[in-house]
């Protein structure tokens, strides 16, 4: 309890501050959400959902824990539709009583970043938020994000999470989207930061009829990244395609941990999380898919391939497939594999030499989760990151 | 060109090679025949270092080399080419990549700039004529939902990239229709030249006929047991192999 006792306190000393430069609605929450973290503490290992991360020991030390200008306007260029739209959703799928990560997070974020498409608008560019922390202390940062794509709207939101200084940071992300009657919201999450980097991001989506989604994980580099990604498919005929793909190695640790949840009838989920995990590092995939009695016609397919380059490295892989509709087609499955020994001698045959033979075929690997996005530029661009990322590790030797 | 002595060795324990002796000449074709099983691709497998295969006794010497002191990588380099029985599959990685991998390690290997990418798409353009690999099938992840046939014809479309001087050809005409045969017998002739030389393993006189190898071996329970001309072929083709178990009894 000592670590959420530094909060606790935190927010009693800033609390003036905190409301000063915060909406309504987010200082509205936040005692709740105290209340919460107070009752449920931080999650032990033996919480099924937290096994493989120790969300104690990360949430322990003590970071300067940032906050916006004091002088901050809150919420000034927010039309009263927006305020209203704000109000029907914060905080009704990211519940604190479910989750101490969601129940820091509202305790104490100051900011709310929105997208709010209304019924029928298409945006013809994607929407692009880049954080990249910067400090020369240790540094957490809790971020808010709620997007509402009303019925028919199209958004596609790519968030960057990079950081400039080698210093410890420790971020929350709390998300929110809402993919209205026949909406497309496509939401790509990309970090690439460093080993001392922790970040803990709480997703959640609820889909209504016809609605599709369309979500990726791809985590480059970085220390701790704990991703927890939580769907709902509450109309009829909607459909949720969850990608990810993981690139680990010294000491990091990937922690993808999603739940798709079928409530209604004839819903299409695709899930395909991959992990290529080398030298000491560690890896987890657990994915649970519910499929509850009235989601008949569900049509669900669940794949987790994972490529473990070394002894040392570890891979945790949890595919869980729960039904209770009888008329449903479902599959699920995983491997842990090792990079192809013919394929490897079949290379150096023709000349080419170990390690770049290792680096082109870890390459492909993870190429196939890229393949899956549908937007093309980003596509080639992840293409080029994965690249880089596997070629600029082949070529330091720091860590060797 | 290539010089084996005695060359004896093991595979998961077991000893398959028993005291090989081969000499290779620059512009010779070595026809290598021998029933299933009496380690003809184990010999393969040896020159081009499959670390499956421990040599206990014996040496390899290759222009002059210790062969078997190289990594696969180098021996490649040197200019050993093998066209495998089984070509492997590696899906994700695209042929352009893979050649491109290759001819370029080689290049740096000699010394040499890698090449840029248009002189690099025009030497894929022009090797794919010689054994008319499809340009679809180029484009595509190395072997990967190849035919049988068009494997082998990559095979020798890689030889012809990488323009090797010692080739060895494990049943590369297995597989292929006999339309195909020719192609990929005719191209693999067009690639020789009087420094160039090849290790041809089949069970069948007719890729021979095109290729008219100077010297056929017979390899019997990891040794070689008989050699001899081109007739040699056409012999065992005729009456199989008993009566050569029986000659050396
Ligand atoms: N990697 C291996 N592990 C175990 N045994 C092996 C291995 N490679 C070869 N062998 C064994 O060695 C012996 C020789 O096999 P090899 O593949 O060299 O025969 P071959 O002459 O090429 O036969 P074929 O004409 O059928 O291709 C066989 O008994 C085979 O089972
Ligand atoms: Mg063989």
């Amino acid at each position: 309890m000592t670590s959420v006792k530094q909060y606790i306190d935190f927010l009693h000393e800033q609390r003036p501050r905190l409301d000063a430069c915060s909406l309504p609605l987010l200082n509205a929450r936040r005692d709740a959400a105290a209340s919460a973290l107070v009752a449920g503490g931080f999650p032990s290992q033996k919480v099924e959902r937290y096994r493989y991360t120790d969300v104690a020991a990360a949430f322990a030390p003590n970071y300067g824990i940032w906050l916006k200008d004091a002088g901050g306007a809150a919420g000034s260029a927010l039309s009263d539709e927006d305020v209203a739209c704000c109000q029907t959703h914060y905080g009704t799928l990211a519940d604190v009583k479910a989750d101490a990560i969601v129940a820091l997070n509202t305790m104490l974020v100051d900011d709310l970043l929105v997208l709010h498409i209304p019924a029928g608008v298409s945006k013809s560019h994607p929407v692009q938020v880049t954080q990249t922390l910067r400090a020369t202390a240790p540094l957490m940062q809790n971020r808010r994000m709620l997007i509402v794509a009303e019925a028919g709207a199209h958004v596609q939101v790519i968030l960057n999470e990079r950081a400039d200084a080698d210093q410890d940071f420790l971020v929350t992300q709390v998300t929110e989207v809402f993919v209205g009657p026949g909406a497309q919201v496509e939401f790509y999450d990309i970090e690439s930061t460093h080993a001392r980097f922790h970040r803990f991001h709480q997703f959640y989506a609820d889909i209504a009829e016809e609605g599709r989604l369309t979500h990726a994980s791809i985590t480059l580099a970085g220390g701790l990244s704990r991703n927890q990604t939580d769907v709902r498919l509450s109309g009829e005929g909607g459909e949720v395609h969850l990608l990810g793909c993981a690139v680990t190695d010294g000491q990091q640790h990937v922690d993808n941990n999603t739940l798709i949840d079928h409530r209604a009838p004839g819903c299409v989920s695709r899930e395909l999380y991959k992990y290529v995990v080398d030298q000491q590092s560690t890896g987890a995939f657990a994915g649970r898919v519910l499929v509850r009695e009235a989601a008949q016609q569900t049509d669900s397919e669940e794949q987790n391939a994972n490529l473990v380059c070394t002894d040392q490295a570890r891979m945790w892989t949890q595919p869980m497939l729960e039904i209770y509709a009888d008329d449903v087609k479902c599959s699920h499955g995983s491997t842990v594999g090792q990079l192809n020994a013919d394929a490897l001698f079949y290379m150096a045959q023709r000349g080419i030499g170990e390690s770049e033979a290792r680096t082109m075929l870890k390459q492909a690997f993870a190429a196939e989760v890229v393949a899956e996005i549908p937007l093309e530029a980003l596509r080639q661009r992840l293409h080029a990151m994965i690249e880089k990322r596997f070629r600029s590790c082949e070529d330091c030797r720091l860590c060797k | 060109m290539l010089e084996i002595k005695n060359l004896h060795a093991t595979v998961s324990g077991k000893e398959i090679l028993k005291g090989v002796d081969l000499v290779v000449k620059p512009g010779e074709i070595h026809a290598l025949m021998g029933q299933n099983g009496a380690g003809k691709s184990t010999l393969s497998n040896v020159l081009v270092g499959h670390p499956a295969y421990t040599v206990t006794e014996g040496s390899v010497t290759f222009n002059g080399k210790d062969l078997l002191s190289m990594t696969p990588d180098e021996r490649s380099h040197e200019g050993l080419f093998l066209s495998f029985q089984q070509p492997v599959e590696i899906p994700g990685v695209s042929m352009v990549n893979f050649m491109r991998a290759a001819l370029n390690a080689k290049r740096k290997y000699q010394g040499l700039e890698p090449l840029d990418a248009a002189s690099f798409l025009k030497l894929m353009r022009e090797k794919r004529k010689i054994v008319e690999l499809d340009n679809k099938l180029a484009n595509r992840s190395v072997n990967e939902g190849f035919s049988g046939g068009e494997k082998k014809r990559n095979e020798i479309f890689q030889m012809a990239m990488l323009e090797p001087t010692l080739s060895i050809l494990d049943e590369t005409d297995s597989g292929l229709d006999v339309d195909a045969l020719r192609i990929v017998a005719e191209g693999f002739n067009k690639l020789r030249t009087p420094q160039t030389a090849a290790i041809v393993i089949t069970h069948y006189q007719r890729l021979l006929d095109y290729l008219k190898p100077d010297v056929v071996h017979v390899l019997i329970d990891g040794r070689i047991v008989k050699t001899g001309g081109p007739e040699l072929a056409v012999e065992i083709e005729r009456r199989g192999f008993d009566w050569i178990k029986e000659e050396i009894a």
